[in-house]
């Protein structure tokens, strides 16, 4: 499903942030990218989803070099990655469902099908109740669940989650990486960046950690440390 | 389709709405610069109907300063209608003339005590069917041995057509010069509200909308900033354009201004249209601009 072949990535500043990464993530896998800030978690999910290009190496999602991709192409990669975000990234002034029907609005759906996947999107994520509801009028867990269902309301083979729990409290956290694995099962590669240790120990799924911008262990049934 | 229309709409009256005092600066200056264009397109159409009707009195007068009989001026009357591009041959004969003139001026002066006998010479009142014509006929009616003299007023028709032209250069190139300003204006304006919903734009294309996709709802404000100011224009110059052609009408009869409906809604048409095009143009190069820079 996705696999990074030599990959490097270093800014106009001298700086290098991936430093020849090889990395496979196999179809339907739900795998913890872990490490301290600034190790090159955040660039490695960008260049998945064409936000950033690579110095040099290879970018394969299902089959394609996204680092080659024409720029005409990127929106319809990006239609089959889900992105949920650590500031969740949610129009202010706009309901839930509006967030959500977003996504598909601007592939052109039709309107019925956008009302119907988008509730089945928030059912999922248990925000039936707060279709209606601004983002300034909910908790941060909510406005999570209201990001993770904006990122599958396409139904995409990948969802990338990038620091997901960042600005949540533990138990919310846990809901909503158990929310993750729950779409993971349906069918979903799933990537999660994350710092949160304790998480990533009890959950005990595959790890890859970086450091420097090198992967230093890829672990199955692993820990935030080894 | 239909449901991305009902989008870009709803999205573009939000934008509209939320920037609103640039949307009214930016209508406001469309309206100036399309109300200067429209001024400029009714003087240059009117200047053309003075010309016209000036040229259209423009007849040429042929001279006779001899004594010939009522048969030989028919005759000459005769040839002279048969020359290409002559449309009306009056004549006055020399007796006729005086006579007006004694109608006319006789009151203030003595004129029989002065004069002795008519010093007036027979006239041929030539009109000819367009001004351009003018000196070619005026050749060929002096070739005659009758003829002694042909006058016409050639030369003040040239003058107005000269002017005429310069007011067509020099309006072309102003009417330019504030499409100019007005695009820019209405570039800056959709600026300022594609930079307020700069996440919006990057969320969207986050979720895999395509650039035009996001370019619609800005070129849609676009428009509508151009078609309200098309239409603000066009309802300020249609009043002011009635008051002047009634104060005209009643203030200087003879000046034969332009009431031509169907040519004023073609007018006020050009401008609306070119107010919508300028919006649209406007927020295209906008947006473009801002998203090539971005990613």
């Amino acid at each position: 499903m996705i696999e990074l072949i030599n990959v490097s990535k270093s800014y106009s500043n001298g700086i290098d942030v991936l430093l020849n990464i090889n990395l496979f993530v196999g179809k339907e896998e739900f795998v913890f990218i872990v490490g301290p800030s600034g190790a090159g978690k955040t660039t490695m999910m960008k260049l998945l989803y064409r936000e950033e290009v690579p110095t040099s190496g290879k970018v394969i999602v299902d089959r394609v070099n996204v680092a080659e991709l024409d720029s005409k192409q990127v929106p319809y990669l990006r239609r089959n990655i889900g992105v949920v975000f650590q500031d969740y990234k949610l129009l202010p002034k706009r309901t839930v469902f509006e967030n959500v029907a977003f996504a598909l609005r601007v592939t052109g759906a039709p309107r019925s099908t956008i009302r119907r996947k988008v509730m089945q999107a928030l059912e999922l994520v248990g925000m039936l109740g707060r279709a209606n509801s601004f983002p300034d009028e909910l908790s941060g867990g909510e406005k999570q669940r209201a990001c993770i269902a904006r990122a599958i309301v396409n139904n995409p083979p990948i969802l990338l989650a990038d620091e997901p729990t960042g600005n949540l409290d533990p138990t919310t956290s846990w809901d909503i990486i158990q929310l993750l694995e729950k779409i993971n099962k349906r069918n979903t590669t799933v990537l999660i960046s994350t710092h949160n240790k304790g998480i990533v120990d009890d959950m005990k799924r595959r790890v890859v950690a970086l450091e420097s911008g090198r992967i230093v262990r890829d672990q199955l049934l692993g820990g935030y440390n080894v | 389709m239909f449901s991305n229309l009902e989008f870009f709409l709803v999205e573009a009256l939000r934008s509209f709405r939320r920037s609103a005092l640039m949307s009214f600066v930016a209508i406001g200056t469309i309206t100036v610069s399309l109300f200067v264009f429209g001024v400029f397109l009714l003087l240059v159409v009117n200047l053309g109907s003075i010309v016209g009707s000036v040229s259209s009195k423009m007849d040429l007068a042929a001279y006779v300063n001899k004594d010939i009989s009522l048969e030989e001026a028919g005759a000459l009357q005769l040839t002279l209608a048969k020359i290409p591009g002559v449309e009306k041959i009056d004549f006055i004969s020399r007796t006729e003339a005086w006579r007006q003139f004694k109608d006319e001026f006789g009151s203030q002066l003595d004129l029989d005590a002065t004069m002795t006998n008519n010093p007036l010479p027979h006239t041929f009142n030539i009109k000819v069917r367009t001004p351009d014509i003018l000196p070619k006929v005026a050749k060929e009616v002096s070739n005659f041995q009758l003829i002694d003299e042909v006058r016409y007023s050639g030369k003040f028709v040239d003058q107005m057509k000269s002017l005429l032209d310069a007011i067509r250069i020099g309006g072309a190139s102003l009417v330019i010069l504030i499409a100019l300003a007005t695009l820019l204006i209405v570039v800056n304006t959709i600026r300022l509200t594609v930079l307020a919903r700069e996440t919006d734009i990057s969320i969207m294309k986050l979720v895999g909308a395509t650039d035009i996709f996001v370019k619609w709802p800005f070129i849609i404000e676009g428009i509508l900033l151009g078609v309200l100011g098309g239409l603000a224009s066009f309802i300020i110059l249609n009043f002011s354009y009635s008051a002047v052609l009634y104060k005209v009408s009643s203030a200087l009869p003879f000046l034969p201004l332009m009431g031509d409906q169907r040519l004023l809604s073609l007018i006020y048409l050009t401008m609306v249209l070119l107010g919508t095009g300028l919006g649209m143009l406007g927020a295209y190069i906008s947006v473009s601009r801002i998203l090539n820079s971005e990613v």
